[in-house]
């Protein structure tokens, strides 16, 4: 086909569209329905019965809020990066709160380990379960809300999705299950997070094509 | 002219050109606020206006002028399929600039994948332009031998059995001599004259064929 006849083909019969909400505006959206789910999660599970002794602590404090910090950032950057005229480096803002993050809970695992030598290593299928059962519908929630980013940059956009859902639903476990040992902290959430941030990788663009325009 | 004239002079021409490319983008963010609104008129003005700018945006990145026109036709369609993205507060050059070098890009990776699974069919081990050469140079062979046969069979009978038995079959010239029954001055004699009549009747050939040349 020539590029004129196509020209004529895709101006014929314009139909008016609605715009794609600002991307701040969708990223806070977004983070009220992430945290309305995980919040009734947490709700129906019950707090962990030292809740209110871990919340005085400095460093658990630091790592709920860098957590937290991490989902809506990533969130934010996700929304921005799925629109074409947006700048690529959007896609930074969430590392320093995730650094920080990760770097928090590496250091508790330094301290402990200075105090009470190897900690026990124990599997804990439920932290995994909690995180995979939020931080995957919630990452397919926002891969629909930027499905306009698959022609575009799809890979980045699903990588944040799975970064943003699974670090919200990292906090709404940490008030959850009771797991005070730094390095399962950081091989449980952690890695889970991880592993939802992988899967939407490998999985977000195909899924945000299927529905996308 | 002095320097600062010649800098003031250039850089008021490269201002103008910037000042009119602000003019028409701003043109085209209007044309596209339009379009959005379902103006068929508007959106086949600045798709027309737009695809000259696609254009040089894609041939800055491929060299095939066919493949260039096939990533102006996706940037196109692109364009259509993401034409709710665009906030007419902001710029359109970056907009359409994401969407025509992504479509670029893709053109080139599939141009990529395409062209490493492709070969061009007369370089192919089986294909007749690839045997032509093998088939000529064995013909050539074969017709080279003939000759050679020939001639050989034209020599005198003596000389015939002093280069079989001295040359082909490699013999001792006592051995040779035993089996031919010539003495082995004879032998020599005989094998000297055969190969220079041989070597007088290609060398012959050869100046014939490069006299026809």
């Amino acid at each position: 086909m020539r590029t004129e006849d196509l020209i004529a083909r895709l101006s014929e019969g314009l139909a008016p569209v609605r715009r794609v909400a600002p991307p701040m505006l969708a990223a806070l959206g977004w983070l009220a329905l992430a945290l309305g789910v995980v919040g009734l999660g947490v709700a129906s599970s019950g707090f962990r019965h030292d809740i209110d002794g871990r919340l005085m602590l400095m460093h658990e404090q630091l790592n709920l809020m860098a957590a937290l910090l991490t989902g809506a950032t990533s969130a934010i950057a996700a929304f921005h990066l799925a629109l074409p005229d947006r700048s690529t480096r959007w896609a930074l803002l969430p590392a320093p709160f995730a650094l920080f993050w990760v770097s928090g809970l590496g250091w508790g695992c330094v301290e402990e380990f200075m105090a009470q030598g190897w900690p026990v290593i124990s599997t804990s299928f439920a932290c995994m379960g909690f995180i995979l059962g939020f931080g995957v519908p919630l990452t397919l929630a926002m891969l629909w809300m930027t499905r306009h980013a698959a022609p575009i940059r799809p890979t980045p956009v699903a990588a944040l999705a799975g970064l943003s859902a699974a670090a919200v639903a990292s906090v709404g476990l940490s008030l959850v299950h009771h797991l005070d040992a730094a390095v399962m902290v950081l091989i449980w959430h952690g890695g889970s997070v991880l592993l939802v941030m992988l899967l939407a990788r490998r999985w977000g663009a195909k899924a945000m094509r299927a529905v996308g325009p | 002219m002095s320097a600062c004239a010649l800098a003031a002079g250039a850089w008021g021409v490269s201002g103008a050109a910037t000042d009119a490319r602000s003019a028409q983008e701003l043109r085209w963010g209007m044309l596209m606020a339009a379009t959005q609104g379902g103006d068929a008129r508007a959106y086949n003005t600045l798709l027309r206006e737009v695809t000259p700018r696609i254009r040089s945006l894609c041939r800055n990145r491929i060299r095939d002028l066919a493949e260039v026109e096939d990533a102006v036709q996706d940037s196109l369609m692109t364009l259509h399929a993401l034409r709710h993205t665009y906030d007419p507060a902001r710029p359109f050059g970056p907009w359409i600039t994401t969407i025509a070098t992504r479509r670029a890009i893709d053109r080139l990776r599939r141009h990529g994948r395409t062209a490493g699974r492709e070969s061009n069919i007369n370089d192919l081990p089986e294909s007749a332009a690839a045997v032509a050469p093998v088939a000529e140079a064995q013909m050539d062979a074969r017709i080279e031998a003939q000759t050679l046969r020939d001639a050989v069979a034209a020599l005198p009978e003596s000389q015939r059995t002093a280069l079989r038995l001295a040359k082909l079959e490699d013999l001792p010239l006592a051995e040779a001599s035993a089996r031919s029954g010539m003495s082995v001055g004879a032998l020599k004699v005989a094998t000297h004259r055969a190969i220079h009549t041989l070597r007088r009747h290609f060398g012959q050939a050869g100046k014939d064929d490069s006299r026809a040349d």
